[in-house]
């Protein structure tokens, strides 16, 4: 058993948090795990992507380009970068927040929502999650990612308990963001099993 | 939340990056004092060990720099202890004079000098391999390719220290350092130490006749290291049968092994590879027909084989660089070129608008730069926005005079052919030409601004002034036959906002000024827009790299660019270098009472230490002063218009002197109520173009500001021009 994940976003979003706790959770179920960052000089902003390999026997940290199994950004523009990261059909969460680069020092042309969305759909499975949305309904936008390890949760590929899930979310947080924390995962795992 | 590495269950698995490791390898092994320099990616090295140091009795510091932490180090060792120090790769050059004579002295209590390389400089200024500094200082070296090899190599490398007597480097790279993976938990060791210094041995005292004998012991010790390597448990043989043999060290090898399938080939993992490991080489050699080598960076292990004897298939034959890092992909094509595995799949590169690197919203670092780069300004019009309706000459004659006449503008609307149009108005040149060609001394020219001022009394109307203007931005009064130019309203012209079409805007002068940078946050300083940063070589070079500058006569005035940490690391003997002899250099000390690039350490000057507990805060405007600089000013460059003013303050100040530029990185306060765009907002891009903050965008009709990423901090604000932006209503 192997399975390879991408996770993208911007410095700042909780990146290397999430996969953490996801790592923490496929160990609880006894599998080997490896994972790795990638992330430029600023502290916030710019591109940041994760990866994270379990399994029977992992080997190295770094995924090949095409042979992820599931990519989840948190957001749109960075989650279309990651996109030749993942195997052909493959698996996209998109949590739909679009943070806009500053295109007018780089001279390029910025890309509009839409154009990104069609772009993943053209090679991938994507589950559209409103995580901020969501995390409005809670009363906290600081649980996005709580939402979004909830929807990837949920995705048949994953072979990760649910309940290791919640042991990991629980272990790694003060306690009293832990309950909030828990209802987010609840959620996310929700907006993929119902849609 | 008890930290990771503080568990007490052996055997126990947790998720450890290879930093964490090393630090449980080292709390395993009993370490008592561990010291370091932040520098990405070894900070959690420390970071870790100082977390628990309450709790396993460790003294933990972060040292003002690298060599001042090995000093620590090694004086811990030398009372009897074990001790670590840890550092990125380019610390171990700072510490480079301390490390190459310990070699000879040798240590007492086990000593460790944990580096981190970085492959691909992912956050650095080289990409040093840091094994040829085994070979440079003859000390031992284990190289680390997993956490796990991490922990396993930092327990043991005590115990080899402590048998050879030396010193034992233990090497790892960012893939190690700051991969994580599932690792296994060994013993604390729990060994005993009293503390004590051999005050009689002549060992410590390297003066010439001691240190030739003590060269002699090293040589004798490297013999003993060379036994311990060929024995090591950490080079592993993996015996398939094979005629092809793969020998490697560091995260390299693991990619090799995730891109072939393992059993067709036999496997040498070297772990202990300096002294190198001869004997274990030579015996896995004679059993295979052919041998690959795999290691990032230099060819170490190739060329030591070569020695040997051995025909070797190393990086040219498989394609592979002494540049950059591994990744499984560039590893997959090495071996597939030579037919051992299959080649991936192409994938078509996506057209997307980067993200490139910038100073995070609200940082301090970008409101000084911006006050630097505006210190001398014109009008500048956006030739691609005028349309060549003459407003802006209507503007200022009125302004100037009251009347509506062009002729009596000192800004000027020109059409060249049929479309393009644009208006021109003084440049403020560095020794301007007008001022040289006035024949009447009725131009002068102001050190601080720039701007051209034209004395009415002396002025004859000669026109000399205008021949040498190349812009043509000089015109005579058609009434009084006087000279007149543009003086920038006092900085705030009025051409600007009445221009309809948003063309005119304040633009700082670039090229004007040297800009020497330093090792930090503030050098994103060199991107786009805020190009002011113009070099970066080493920790503490920009201040004496600029008054090297003005040694050898350049015009310019010298600004040089350092944070806090970085000045007390290594500006400060630069400072006191220039303070004594003299150069005139302006240094400017990005003071956010904090290391920011590497995730917050406490500098001297923030008052609490690695372990958290309260210490003296060292004032930089005092150590500037005790350095022998006079004129030393503090600004909040939250406050442009203060900063800009201290920075012109310098322009014509003859001598070495200080700005601090002082304000707490904002990533550790919270945030403040985020800023808005109001609807007048006319998409001018000053706020993107200019400043170029990350929480700010332009959509099509205006500048949009995401509050989500907004600090509030508000210096937008004071940039737009057009007063477009407020605090958040709420």
């Amino acid at each position: 058993m192997k399975l390879d994940i991408v996770f993208s976003g911007v410095g700042g979003q909780g990146v290397v948090v999430l996969s953490d706790i996801y790592c923490e959770a496929a160990m609880l179920d006894g599998f080997d795990v490896a994972k790795a960052e990638v992330h430029g000089m600023a502290q916030r902003g710019g591109s940041i992507v994760a990866f994270a390999r379990i399994g029977d026997k992992v080997e190295s940290p770094l995924i090949e380009a095409g042979k992820a199994d599931v990519l989840v950004g948190f957001e749109i523009l960075e989650t279309a970068r990651a996109l030749p990261m993942l195997k052909k059909n493959g698996t996209v969460i998109v949590n739909m927040k679009y943070i806009q680069p500053n295109c007018m020092i780089s001279g390029v042309k910025p890309k509009k929502t839409e154009e990104l969305i069609a772009m993943l759909r053209a090679k991938a499975k994507v589950h559209e999650v409103d995580g901020i949305g969501i995390a409005e309904k809670l009363g906290n936008t600081l649980v996005v990612n709580t939402i979004l390890l909830g929807a990837l949760s949920a995705l048949p590929e994953i072979p990760v308990k649910k309940e290791s899930f919640q042991q990991a979310i629980a272990s790694r947080l003060k306690e009293k963001y832990v309950n909030l924390n828990l209802k987010a995962f609840q959620l996310g795992r929700e907006s993929v099993l119902m849609s | 939340m008890t930290s990771k590495i503080a568990v007490n269950k052996p055997g126990s698995f947790a998720l450890l990056n290879g930093d964490e490791a090393v630090a449980r390898g080292a709390v395993e092994a009993t370490v008592k004092v561990a010291a370091s320099y932040p520098g990405t990616p070894a900070t959690e090295i420390l970071e870790a060990l100082a977390e628990v140091s309450k709790e396993f009795d460790i003294y933990a510091e972060w040292s003002t720099n690298e060599i001042v932490a090995t000093e620590v180090a090694a004086g811990a060792s030398m009372a009897g202890v074990r001790a670590i120090v840890s550092m990125k790769h380019v610390g171990l050059n700072v510490a480079a004079d301390a490390a190459m004579t310990l070699a000879y002295t040798g240590i007492e209590g086990g000593m460790v000098i944990a580096v981190c390389d970085d492959p691909a400089l992912h956050s650095s200024q080289n990409e040093q391999d840091n094994r040829y500094f085994a070979v440079h200082s003859m000390l031992p070296l284990l190289d680390a390719g997993s956490p796990q090899e991490a922990l396993d190599m930092a327990r043991e490398a005590f115990e080899l220290s402590e048998k050879l007597h030396l010193p034992v480097i233990l090497r790892l790279t960012t893939r190690v350092a700051h991969g994580k993976a599932r690792v296994k938990l060994g013993e604390f060791q729990k060994i005993k130490r009293k503390p004590e210094f051999d005050k009689n041995s002549s060992r410590w005292v390297m003066v010439p006749s001691n240190a030739i004998r003590q060269h002699r012991v090293l040589e004798g010790r490297l013999t003993e290291a060379k036994k311990l390597a060929n024995d090591s448990k950490f080079n592993v043989v993996e015996d398939n049968g094979s005629e092809i043999g793969i020998i490697g060290s560091g995260v390299g090898y693991y990619y090799a092994r995730s891109v072939l399938d393992t059993k067709k080939f036999s496997w040498l993992k070297l772990g202990f590879v300096y002294p190198f490991p001869e004997e274990v080489v030579k015996k896995f050699a004679s059993k295979v027909k052919k041998l690959i080598v795999i290691e990032e960076l230099r060819s170490y292990i190739e060329e030591n084989i070569q020695r040997l004897n051995f025909q070797v298939c190393g990086k040219s034959q498989l394609g592979l660089e002494e540049i950059g890092e591994f990744t499984p992909d560039n590893v997959r094509q090495a071996f597939a070129s030579l037919g051992l595995t299959a080649k991936a799949e192409k994938q078509e590169p996506l057209d997307l608008p980067p993200r490139p690197p910038a100073l995070c919203p609200g940082c301090p670092h970008r409101a000084f730069y911006y006050a630097l780069n505006m210190v001398s300004q014109f009008v500048n019009c956006d030739n691609e926005k005028c349309v060549g309706c003459d407003i802006c000459e209507y503007a200022c004659s009125f302004e100037k005079e009251k009347v509506f006449n062009p002729l009596k503008s000192r800004i000027r609307s020109v059409r060249i052919g049929q479309t393009f149009n644009t208006a021109v108005t003084c440049k403020a040149c560095k020794d301007a030409p007008c001022v040289a060609a006035c024949p009447e001394d009725a131009l002068t020219q102001s050190q601080e601004t720039g701007v051209i001022t034209v004395d009415e009394e002396k002025c004859k109307g000669c026109d000399w002034c205008i021949e040498a203007c190349e812009y043509g931005a000089i015109t005579l009064h058609p009434n009084k036959n006087k000279a007149i130019v543009c003086d920038m309203c006092q900085g705030d012209p009025k051409c600007i906002p009445l221009c309809p079409e948003s063309a005119l805007s304040l633009t700082g002068k670039s090229n004007d000024k040297i800009v020497t940078g330093d090792i930090g946050c503030y050098t994103l300083g060199v991107l786009p827009p805020v190009n002011t940063v113009q070099t970066c070589l080493c920790m503490g070079a920009g201040i004496s790299q600029a008054a090297g500058m003005v040694h050898a006569g350049v015009k310019d005035k010298v600004f040089a660019v350092i944070g806090d940490s970085t000045f007390f690391h290594a500006g400060m003997p630069g400072l006191l270098n220039i303070a004594y002899n003299k150069a005139n250099v302006c240094v400017v000390i990005m003071d956010n009472s904090i290391v920011a690039m590497t995730g917050h350490q406490p500098t001297p000057g923030s008052g609490k230490t690695a372990m958290c507990t309260d210490a003296k805060i060292i004032r930089i405007q005092d150590a500037a002063k005790g350095l022998g600089i006079e004129k030393v000013d503090v600004v909040d460059p939250y406050d442009i218009k203060a900063t800009t003013q201290a920075i012109r303050k310098t322009l014509d100040y003859n001598g070495p002197s200080v700005i601090i530029s002082q304000r707490p990185c904002p990533l550790l306060i919270e945030k403040g109520t985020p800023r808005e765009v109001l609807e007048k907002c006319n998409a001018c891009g000053v706020c993107v173009k200019a400043f170029g903050c990350p929480a700010i965008y332009l959509s099509s009709e205006r500048a949009e500001i995401d509050a989500t990423l907004c600090y509030g901090c508000g210096v937008c604000e004071t940039v737009c021009p057009f007063e477009a932006i407020r605090r958040k209503e709420k």
